[in-house]
């Protein structure tokens, strides 16, 4: 009876998460896919529920920042600051590029929400590549 | 569209903790008290940095 009390003693407290760790070619492809939709990566994973969380995040961002009038910024080496605009920008992958064909995102510089919209779709874009980061350590067996 | 600032603080601030949240906690508890923790800590900043600058002419 002392021995099974002491065995349950020395138990873990709850059982270790089995990491499993994809290839580096089917890690970046995730990644790829996560980049251009977001949330796509840990739905592939079979994180259904968090993916589906990142991407309603990153969308209503997105779409709210488009809604506030904010700035999509293009690739201009004339204003070499506004590059780093654009990294952030083009985070979200392919509404970017869907945003952009629709003239979206032009940006009103004089309407009241014009700031508030443009931080929308840059922290929008830098949150997808924090969320493509998490599929990364996931895929490679780094967190459960 | 238009929001108020406030309103579109505490939108920002509800994406980014809920983000955060997931990203560095594993377990839903821990997850929760901690995205409440950075909503809670957006809005306290947001409202500390406000004060200190309405005196300031600006």
């Amino acid at each position: 009876m002392e021995e099974v009390n002491n065995a349950e003693q020395s138990a873990p407290q709850s059982a270790p998460v089995e990491l499993k760790r994809m290839n580096m070619t089917a890690t970046l492809a995730i990644c790829s896919s996560g980049w251009l939709v977001p949330g796509l990566a840990h739905v592939l994973i079979g994180r259904w529920i968090r993916g589906a969380i990142f991407a309603s995040c990153v969308l209503l961002m997105f779409v709210l920042g488009l809604g506030m009038r904010g700035k999509l910024y293009d690739l201009e080496f004339d204003e070499p600051l506004h590059v780093f605009a654009f990294i952030a920008d083009i985070g979200t992958g392919l509404f970017y590029w869907i945003a952009e064909r629709l003239n979206l995102g032009l940006g009103t510089m004089t309407w009241p929400s014009y700031d508030y919209g443009t931080t929308y779709l840059w922290v929008s874009g830098l949150l997808n590549y924090l969320i493509v980061l998490d599929a990364f350590d996931i895929a490679q067996g780094r967190k459960p | 569209m238009i929001l108020s600032h406030f309103t579109a603080l505490l939108l920002f601030a509800l994406f980014v903790s809920t983000v955060f949240a997931l990203i560095t906690k594993n377990e839903p508890r821990e997850q929760f008290r901690y995205g409440v923790f950075v909503f809670l800590s957006f809005l306290a900043v947001a409202f500390a940095v406000g004060w200190i600058m309405y005196p300031l002419p600006l």
